[in-house]
């Protein structure tokens, strides 16, 4: 049986969960989500909203050391105490329904209703008793989950997740399902806009089975590779290359143009990480100003080729690009300069005063003749051929597919550049210097000149970042470069994890994409930012993707020149 | 007393040629305090010299000013006859002046090799430009830059299998070895070591001493210790000169030093009225 402790440590934690399901529910997070549908007719997103609380802390509780008996029990008690609060806040709430609209204006009938599960014919107090029984019942199955062994639990995980995945795509694969003539799988998998039983079935065994089996496919596919011959595994790598190429190159084809939209928008979050990345990942200088060299890079490049801004040149975007790129990197040194004796939050201070001066900046009256204030500059064309050009095999390219291409490039370069440089003389003394700036003095490090350099490259990245930008909305404003771009960025860079490549990228699709899954979400992102941000600092501090410099570095020192051994950029760049 | 530490410096340079560093007069003060008064010392080519005094007798701040962190308020330090008074401390470094830290500092979140690696950065010469496109130069720069790190990890003693290691990971022995090797991978003249037996047992500090007498054997290196305790230093230098309230009391080889009534009072007079 459980201590007394860990009996009441888990009655707490039970009250917390409460206190946020009750949270969830005045927000309104729970009413906006009741109507996607999860598994139609049975579960809709809004119910997983409100139980997610009591399977997370059924789990948490459940961790604890003890008998799987006491480990059970403790979960229960979490559960019930959850459960308990909530269910006497909604009677709370239905007793004083009318009154309460006026402070807390989500808690509407409709709502309640929902919650009450008035739609199976519950009264109230029945419906606040069966929510007090699932969420005890919610928090005591994620406790056995926690308590079973780790491939079942990795199973039912997974098989949790293929379901919740597959409904969150449902608003952009099942019209593509239908598109490409695959009309039968989509009426199988999807009711109204939910997944039937049988799919959710299918879907949890299937998800299960792959997420369960994972870790023993992953040892026998290493163990086949380490033995494979050098010659083997070269063409595997190639293959893997070819088909990742191909992946990217028909992606925008395959999701349609709203994904594609979406693709995009993930495209510019990933190169302004790739460019922060060298300044904050690399050199350990906070910038929380990066916002200044998107809008630099972007009114440089409206300026330069808008026929109607103050120029008035009307260059083409590829022979701006240089110009607007050397410009920026100047820029990054002009504000590099004054900042250089400063270290940690009051570099971070002034840089965030830097991005706020430039967006005052570029709505200003006085900038008006040239910037064009708050209305900024308009007609900047598109950067290949009038927004519209063709493409082998997938055919014409419109819309956002024809930023998606040349973004996708500019992407690559970036990561390329980036990785380029991690290895290198340059970036050890960068990470020195993040380490410890006196300590890379004494070793020899010019401080002042790779300072400079991370601002200036950091710059150049971001300006093209902004430049792209430009042509994408063929025009800007300044109301598109304020804080939240430097802030989102960042936090792009911190979920990702400091000074990892592939860190950026997933944290801009976890940031920047899945929000753009859930339409609904939008009123409540920063919310869901502020939270998952604390979540990572607390459970994984080092970021999603950790930075494997050590690994690399390894390969490094022991001659691992031969093509065997480099990594995948090496291939792309094509002197391997 | 100063007559005769001048006599034994006489002695000393005429042996090996002139000084590899010379500092005269050297004093620092910092707002009106007194850390370092009027200080004369010269280091000979090939020897280990040391410094000890009790704690807060001004030793780190000199260390400090041969290794360009601070410059001297008055006087002079000159490095094979450069002037380090008033430069750079990332300058020193490429002069051949390297230095390990009594409170150990690492790139602790860098691995083994890296760190190794960072302190090579003086002798190489690769830029940004030419990291992106990797040009067959500096791909050899970066092969025999971590060759020659392993090498040196092997010199102090740290195990292969660790390069990779983060070096906040490494035991704190091997983290002082550590320290060193970084210092030595600048291909140093001078090597400044600041308490390099800072919290070791005596076994361990009697692997550290020989380490040390190895290093100026087989690496022709000139090193000066800092120490407080004064017997780590007995068995090792050649010369030693001790430090009271930011003054020279003393200066000579060691029998001479241990046999010095000012230094016997400077040490046992602190030690009695602690």
């Amino acid at each position: 049986m459980p201590t007394r402790t860990d009996l009441r440590s888990a009655v707490s934690a039970g009250l917390v969960a409460g206190v946020v399901i009750i949270y969830l529910m005045a927000v309104g997070i729970a009413a906006v989500f009741s109507e996607r549908q999860v598994v139609t007719g049975y579960l809709t997103l809004g119910r997983v909203m409100l139980i997610v609380p009591a399977l997370g802390v059924g789990y948490l509780v459940a961790g604890r050391s003890g008998s799987a008996l006491s480990r059970a029990v403790l979960a229960l008690v979490a559960g019930g105490a959850a459960g308990g609060l909530f269910s006497a806040a909604f009677l709370a709430s239905v007793a004083l329904s009318p009154g309460i609209r006026h402070v807390l204006i989500r808690i509407a009938a409709p709502l309640l209703d929902f919650i009450g599960f008035a739609d199976l014919g519950f009264d109230p107090t029945a419906g606040a008793a069966l929510n007090l029984a699932l969420t005890a019942a919610v928090a005591l199955s994620a406790g056995l989950v926690r308590i079973a062994p780790a491939a079942t639990r990795r199973a039912i995980v997974g098989g949790a997740g293929a379901i919740l995945a597959l409904t969150m795509l449902e608003p952009f694969l099942r019209p593509r399902l239908l598109s490409f003539g695959f009309s039968d799988f989509a009426r199988f998998t999807y009711v109204s806009h939910g997944l039937s039983v049988t799919s959710a079935a299918a879907t949890f065994a299937i998800g299960g089975l792959l997420v369960g089996f994972w870790p023993r496919t992953r040892g026998k596919v290493r163990a086949t590779l380490a033995a494979a011959d050098p010659g083997t595994r070269s063409a595997l790598r190639w293959a893997g290359l070819l088909l990742a190429i191909v992946f990217f190159y028909t992606l925008p084809w395959l999701s349609g143009s709203f994904l594609t939209q979406v693709l995009v928008l993930v495209g510019f979050y990933v190169l302004l990480g790739l460019g922060l990345n060298i300044v904050v990942g690399y050199a350990g200088l906070l910038d929380l100003g990066y916002v200044a060299f998107y809008a630099v890079g972007a009114y440089f490049t409206a300026l330069m080729t808008s026929p109607t801004s103050a120029l008035g040149w009307g260059l083409n975007f590829w022979v701006a690009l240089p110009i607007v790129v050397l410009l920026s990197a100047m820029v990054g040194l002009f504000i590099g300069a004054p900042v250089l004796r400063l270290r940690g939050d009051y570099l971070a201070i002034v840089t965030l005063g830097f991005g706020e001066i430039a967006r005052v900046l570029l709505g200003a009256d006085a900038l008006k003749p040239w910037l064009g204030g708050p209305t900024g500059i308009l007609s900047v064309p598109p950067m290949i051929g009038g927004g519209t050009y063709t493409l082998p095999i997938i055919g014409e390219v419109t819309g956002p597919a024809a930023t998606y291409f040349p973004l996708l490039g500019f992407c690559l370069l970036a990561a390329f550049v980036a990785h380029r440089l991690k290895y290198s003389r340059t970036g050890r003394a960068w990470n020195a210097m993040r380490e410890d700036e006196d300590v890379a003095q004494a070793t020899g490090i010019n401080i002042v000149n790779y300072k400079l350099l991370a601002f200036a490259i950091g710059a150049s990245v971001g300006c093209i970042g902004g430049a792209i930008y430009a042509t994408h909305l063929q025009g800007v404003v300044p109301g598109g470069f304020i804080l939240l771009v430097s802030i989102t960025v960042l936090a792009v860079v911190v979920l990702g994890g400091m000074g990892s490549i592939p860190g950026v990228i997933v944290g801009a699709f976890a940031l920047i994409g899945l929000p753009e899954m859930l339409r609904e979400f939008a009123e409540y992102k920063l919310l869901v930012y502020g939270a998952v941000l604390v979540a990572v600092m607390l459970l994984r501090p080092e970021g999603l993707v950790p930075d494997a410099s050590r690994r690399a570095e390894l390969e490094e020192a022991r001659g691992g020149d031969g093509p065997d051994r480099e990594p995948m950029l090496e291939v792309i760049s094509g002197d391997a | 007393m100063s007559m005769q530490a001048s006599s034994d410096l006489t002695q000393m340079s005429d042996s090996d040629g002139p000084p590899l560093l010379v500092a005269r007069g050297v004093t620092k003060t910092f707002e009106g305090l007194v850390a370092n008064r009027d200080i004369d010392f010269d280091i000979p080519r090939h020897s280990i010299v040391s410094i000890i005094g009790p704690n807060g007798a001004g030793k780190t701040t000199f260390f400090n000013q041969l290794s360009g962190v601070y410059h001297p308020t008055s006087g002079t330090i000159e490095f094979e006859g450069t002037s380090l008074s008033s430069m750079a401390p990332h300058l020193v470094a490429t002069l051949g002046v390297a230095r390990t830290y009594q409170n150990i500092r690492l790139f602790q979140n860098m691995s083994v090799l890296a760190n190794v690696m960072v302190g090579r950065h003086v002798r190489m010469h690769g830029q940004w430009y030419g990291a992106i496109g990797r040009l067959a130069g500096i791909r050899r720069e970066e092969d025999d830059a971590s060759r020659h790190a392993l090498e040196l990890l092997e010199l102090v003693g740290i195990r292969r299998s660790s390069a990779d290691d983060l070096a906040r990971s490494l035991p704190y022995g091997d983290q002082r070895r550590l320290e060193v090797a970084r210092a030595l991978a600048s291909d140093p003249k001078l090597l400044l070591l600041d308490e390099p037996t800072a919290g070791m047992n005596p076994g361990e500090t009697r692997q550290m001493t020989d380490f040390i007498a190895r290093l100026r054997r087989d690496l022709q290196l000139t090193i000066l210790l800092i120490e407080h305790d004064m017997k780590v230093v007995m068995g090792v230098s050649e010369r030693i000169t001790v430090l009271d309230y930011g003054e020279k009391i003393a200066e000579g080889t060691p029998a001479e030093i241990r046999a010095n009534p000012r230094v016997i009072e400077a040490y046992l007079g602190k030690q009695a009225s602690a």
